[in-house]
């Protein structure tokens, strides 16, 4: 086979193809005969040009990878890239001087005739194409899929609707009718376990467990109940002796009426609250309780001086009970439109 | 054979030590491994087919209580290895199971293979001449609709399936990135964790080829590497091709014969779903 002189190096010949194409080439491109009659200068400078080299190298690595990158894209019969592809590649080709060059050439034709191969099996199937998309689409709606109706997103088709938990249950079900599998050996009811049951103790422990932590718990939240009800209810009661005496100062005279004083016209609750308040109060010997004359309770703070620990005066008790009904009667028949007890900011109704 | 050689087998929960047979028995096996220590060997080419004679002379030796023992046991690890339908390979039977029995090995597995068809309605194949490897297929009739029993079913069977459609419908043979596309549509992400299977390229490449429903080989001359799919041994032997046609045919509302390669492809073998017989023919 012609070589040209100056390359001196082993090539291509061993690929049949492209020493094939190579020969056609040289008969077109070279207007001399077989180009030994080029002079030895010119082919070195050809062959030696780096540049050149490198730009023929790079653009043989483009086809390359342009033929793998779009694989599925020239598979398709309906384009000629695949020829394109060859014709670039022949063009490149004569250029070509160093091993380097012609190995990636080769290269390109394994890749180029694979594909040629799998475009070839293409053309001799005979019956419908299998189109594993379509495939795939039919796949889904077995399985169930979920399709929205999207008119917005059409581009978006693949993220349309959603499948069902059991789809891929669904498609095995199917699969046993293909398959002969045997079916998997288990012991049915397991192995034998023969200690006592376990189980039952465990249930009792469980059992307990909540209840011994619940009681922890309440004593605990009672605690803080109480503590903050203590302080609670001492802040009350003085909040409220404040009321009175203030409310008393005013005029000392005239008498406040007990109603008036405990009732909140808008709070059912608040009203028992305070009635139980000012029962401290009286407990304690700081307010005092009276008739006036026309049989109505009065409420009075006690003078600082009255105050006897103890008390020789009598002490006289009374239970007081006041539902919402006569909680309402008495705002009427009393006309209270406020409370004289400011209810307090923090404590929850 | 009746219900009660099942019974061995039934009571053999764990492979306990049992007597070994007489000892004429070691002899005839140095003469094949060269010494007593070789037998522990797990090679299988220290494990010579033992001709006829030999088997017919050791069972002369034993007891049929001892040689259906020994059936039972067989048995019983190949239910077992079953379960993760993995196949069992000869040198492992041999070397955990047959051990000093190894002389009438051909005789054992011919019962076994005798217990699994009548017994279980399985049948024993060699799915690999070359490595003897085996495994165990239904050998009843596959139901037409899905089984009236309802056991659950295996969500991989299905994805399984599909794959399996996909190569077979496109003649046999596809380049990896063929399937990895068509299961992205199907919603499953081979890059990704699938909540259903987890990692998916491990089970298509590794599980599946294991158990040898696929066989996933390099493609020469890539660049980067890129492999093909193909139906594995026990694909071939359990999978039914003009069943997974009818299915093409029921999901694109087509006649199974339009497409014509793939028909006469499935037709065309007497039994288009299953590969070589079982152990009698084994050498």
């Amino acid at each position: 086979m012609k070589r040209s002189k100056g390359g001196g190096d082993e090539e291509a010949p061993r690929h049949n193809g492209s020493a094939g194409r190579r020969k056609a080439d040289q008969q077109q491109s070279d207007g001399d005969e077989g180009g030994s009659d080029i002079g030895p200068a010119d082919l070195q400078d050809d062959d030696n040009d780096q540049g050149l080299r490198r730009e023929i190298r790079s653009k043989y690595r483009d086809l390359i990878s342009s033929v793998q990158q779009n694989r599925e894209d020239m598979l398709s019969p309906s384009n000629n890239k695949l020829t394109e592809v060859l014709e670039e590649a022949n063009k490149l080709f004569k250029d070509v001087r160093q091993a380097r060059e012609a190995a990636l050439d080769a290269q390109l034709l394994v890749v180029a005739t694979d594909l040629g191969k799998e475009k070839a099996s293409q053309l001799f199937s005979e019956g419908t194409a299998f189109d594993p998309t379509a495939f795939a689409e039919h796949l889904l709606s077995f399985m169930g899929l979920n399709r929205l109706e999207d008119d917005e997103d059409e581009q978006q088709n693949t993220a349309n609707g959603y499948l069902p938990q059991d789809a891929w249950h669904r498609l095995a079900r199917r699969a046993e009718c293909c398959f002969r599998t045997a079916p998997s050996f288990h012991y049915m009811m397991g192995s034998f376990y023969a200690e006592p049951p376990p189980p039952k103790q465990r249930i009792e422990r469980q059992r307990k467990a909540p209840s011994k932590e619940a009681k922890r718990i309440m004593p605990t939240q009672l605690k803080k109940m109480e503590e903050s009800q203590q302080e609670a209810t001492e802040k009350e009661v003085e909040r409220i002796l404040g009321y009175l005496k203030s409310y008393y100062q005013d005029d000392p005279t005239s008498p406040i009426s007990y109603y008036e004083f405990v009732i909140d016209p808008s709070s059912f609750s608040r009203t028992v609250e305070n009635i139980f308040h000012t029962s401290f109060l009286i407990r304690d010997g700081l307010a005092r309780m009276y008739l006036d004359e026309e049989k109505l309770p009065c409420i009075a703070p006690v003078e600082e001086g009255e105050v006897e620990a103890g008390g020789s005066t009598s002490r006289k008790q009374c239970i007081l009970s006041i539902s919402p009904k006569i909680w309402k009667e008495l705002i009427d028949a009393f006309d209270i439109k406020d409370s004289i007890i400011r209810p307090p900011n923090t404590q929850n109704d | 054979m009746t219900f009660g050689d099942s019974l061995p087998f039934m009571r053999c929960v764990a492979m306990t030590q049992r007597k070994r047979p007489s000892s004429t028995q070691s002899s005839s096996q140095r003469r094949h491994t060269g010494n007593l220590v070789a037998q522990d060997e797990d090679d299988d080419a220290t494990f010579t087919q033992p001709s006829t004679s030999q088997v017919q002379r050791g069972l002369e030796k034993l007891t049929p209580a001892q040689v259906d023992q020994k059936t039972a046991e067989v048995v019983q690890y190949f239910l077992v290895k079953d379960q993760k339908k993995m196949p069992v390979r000869r040198a492992d039977l041999v070397k955990h199971v047959v051990k000093d029995y190894r002389n009438i090995y051909p005789e054992i597995l011919k019962r076994a293979a005798r217990t699994f068809d009548q017994v279980f309605g399985l049948k024993l194949v060699e799915i690999d001449p070359k490595n003897k490897m085996y495994i165990l297929v239904n050998n009843l009739e596959t139901p037409d609709k899905a089984s009236p029993v309802r056991s659950p079913s295996n969500p991989k069977m299905g994805l399984l399936l599909a794959i399996l459609s996909v190569i077979f419908m496109k003649g046999g043979v596809v380049r990896e990135n063929l399937i990895w596309n068509t299961l992205r549509k199907l919603r499953v992400d081979p890059g990704e964790k699938h909540e259903e299977f987890g990692d998916v390229r491990k089970m298509v490449t590794d599980e599946f080829v294991r158990q040898r429903y696929l066989e996933y080989v390099r493609i020469p001359h890539t660049e980067p590497i890129e492999h093909e799919f193909r139906w594995g041994q026990r694909a071939d032997a359990e999978v039914s091709k003009v069943k997974i046609l009818e299915f093409m045919g029921e999901l694109h509302e087509q006649d199974p014969k339009t497409w014509t390669q793939q028909y006469r492809q499935a037709h065309s073998l007497p039994n288009s779903s299953q590969a070589s017989t079982s152990s009698s023919s084994q050498r």
